[in-house]
């Protein structure tokens, strides 16, 4: 899968779980820079990203990310 | 050496003349009279665990080093479980042996068992609670290959045993700490005064603020049976200041410490008191535990139980924060603590998302009804479970709650002066207490509240403020009969 079309679906995973689009998808995009991308939201986040793209994380991995780009790079790692 | 004593003054004073004229030719000796500084310190406390705490340095130094040459696997796993065995096993021996104990018997004695259980006379190694968990957060970053070990056994021990934070805290990370004592410190002045400045705020926090309603939560709670609804309610409020005046100027003059050796530690306290939701309130109280919390147990926990989507949150938070009970104290009193700050965060998780607040009425002098409001009402919520904090069992802290909860909750509060037997009203520590808030209020956006008091103005007018300030310590050490009071997180 092309590396825009992971980012687009990822944009609406955000979208749909945050509930608004005041944000731009760019490879140092952080939790930190988006209203609403907490601890309460981000693992509904990664469980909405494992079930669009039907793959697994593990927690070290997601320890590991950094922004948006480490993100995508692994989200397409596992395809 | 308590941080308010002049033994520690002095202390301090000639680690810093060794340090910056002494010591000075490179990190490394810097770092040698640092450790050197901070076992005389940890002795002066308490001498007998002084090898406890060297053991516990040398087995997770070698541990993490064994950890992190394994690929992963079996024996990977063997010498990470056993590192996080043995760290969470001398925080069970030491802190919680007696309590579980003492639990299950009691659990057996209600279905008629007629055990009996005399407590061993086990002591509390001091800072247990804070080094263990620093090294079990160092083993737990170098296994998920987040960190590499540390190679410097010098380092290591300094980062270990650092005098400012080893007995109360903060929880530092290593990846924070050692990379600053690697290289060489150099004296910088600005650095050093507003350490100075973190101090003496820290000292008027503790001195002031905490040492003075302890005079009064002392009374209240002691003899709460006698008391009405509204001095009850008092001594609540006095309490929640006692406990935030006593630990966050305790890391207020932590980190000012530091900052004279030019050496940074995480600030554990940012305006707790003006967050208007729970969530936020535990992003600015004991920042560091939170964290470590959020990083080692709630992440772990979520991830785990993410299929299950809110109720799996829910779970995952609420076990957090029974853990963060449980860290303060071996008393289910403290159990219940944590249990009802988990409660607190459901309506936040089944509403969804949070919107970032990290600084109340930002750029406004003045908070809005709502944000007013907000506070407030967080306010009360934080305090009423500080009564579990404070009491002695369960039972006293829902008595003491109870008794807020009647008529006389409207009456006039009083105290009853143990000297004299004469009923006052605190005032005095009413109208300090109100202006702490109004200073802490203005200075919010900074990393303590007067840090920038002052700035611009010419010196004399500051140094107004600064003696104003030692003032107010000195005579509240002679007001009120100089009693010192322990700092509350010693005994953690």
């Amino acid at each position: 899968m092309e590396k825009v079309e992971i980012l687009e679906k990822v944009r609406q995973i955000l979208i749909t779980v945050l509930k608004h689009e005041k944000f731009e998808m760019r490879d140092d995009l952080t939790a930190s820079d988006v209203d609403g991308w907490d601890s309460l939201t981000h693992m509904e986040i990664i469980t909405e990203i494992e079930t669009e793209f039907n793959i697994k994380f593990r927690l070290k991995e997601l320890n590991k990310l950094k922004n948006m780009a480490t993100l995508i790079e692994l989200i397409q790692s596992k395809l | 050496m308590v941080f308010t004593s002049l033994n520690f003054a002095v202390f301090l004073l000639l680690v810093f003349i060794l340090y910056w004229w002494v010591f000075k030719k490179n990190a490394k000796t810097q770092n040698t009279l640092l450790l050197l500084a901070s076992i005389v310190f940890y002795c002066m406390a308490d001498w007998k665990f002084i090898f406890l705490l060297a053991a516990s340095g040398f087995i997770n130094f070698y541990l993490a080093k064994i950890i992190a040459k394994k690929e992963e696997g079996k024996i990977r796993s063997l010498f990470f479980y056993s590192g996080i065995i043995l760290n969470v096993g001398l925080l069970l021996y030491f802190k919680y042996f007696n309590f579980f104990i003492q639990s299950f018997v009691t659990l057996f004695n209600y279905s008629g068992a007629g055990i009996s259980f005399t407590p061993f006379h086990i002591l509390l190694p001091l800072g247990i609670s804070f080094f263990t968990f620093q090294m079990i957060g160092y083993l737990i970053d170098v296994n998920n290959d987040e960190i590499e070990p540390t190679e410097d056994l010098l380092s290591f021990f300094t980062y270990l045993a650092y005098f400012p934070k080893i007995l109360s805290g903060p929880i530092e990370r290593v990846q924070k700490f050692i990379p600053q004592i690697h290289k060489k410190r150099e004296f910088d002045y600005g650095i050093a005064v507003d350490g100075l400045r973190e101090i003496l705020w820290g000292l008027f926090k503790k001195m002031v603020i905490a040492d003075n309603c302890a005079e009064y939560t002392n009374e209240i709670f002691n003899n709460y049976t006698v008391y009405s609804g509204s001095t009850l309610a008092l001594g609540v409020v006095f309490f929640a200041f006692q406990i935030y005046g006593d630990f966050s100027g305790y890391s207020d003059i932590a980190c000012g410490i530091s900052k004279l050796f030019n050496i940074r530690i995480v600030n554990n306290f940012a305006f707790p008191f003006f967050s208007t939701n729970i969530s936020d309130y535990w992003k600015k109280w004991h920042i560091s535990l939170t964290s470590w919390m959020m990083d080692y147990i709630f992440t772990p926990l979520s991830f785990i139980l993410r299929k299950y989507k809110k109720a799996g949150l829910i779970i995952s938070t609420i076990l957090t924060f029974l853990l963060v009970g449980l860290w303060h104290g071996a008393n289910w009193t403290f159990i219940v603590f944590g249990f009802l700050h988990g409660l607190y965060f459901i309506p936040l998780i089944l509403k969804g998302s949070l919107k970032k607040n990290k600084i109340v009425a930002k750029g406004r002098l003045i908070p809005s009804f709502k944000e007013f409001f907000g506070m407030l009402a967080l306010f009360i919520l934080t305090s009423l479970t500080t009564v579990f904090f404070r009491a002695e069992n369960i039972i006293g802290a829902i008595a003491y709650i109870s008794g807020i909860a009647s008529k006389s909750l409207f009456s006039i509060p009083y105290v009853i002066e143990e000297s004299s037997g004469v009923k006052i009203i605190p005032k005095t520590l009413l109208i300090f207490i109100f202006l702490f808030l109004f200073v802490e209020w203005f200075g919010r956006k900074e990393e303590y509240a007067i840090a920038k008091l002052g700035g611009k103005w010419r010196r004399p007018l500051r140094w107004i403020i600064y003696y104003t300030i030692m003032f107010a310590i000195i005579f509240s050490l002679l007001w009120y009969g100089g009693e010192k009071q322990q700092f509350i997180y010693f005994q953690f």
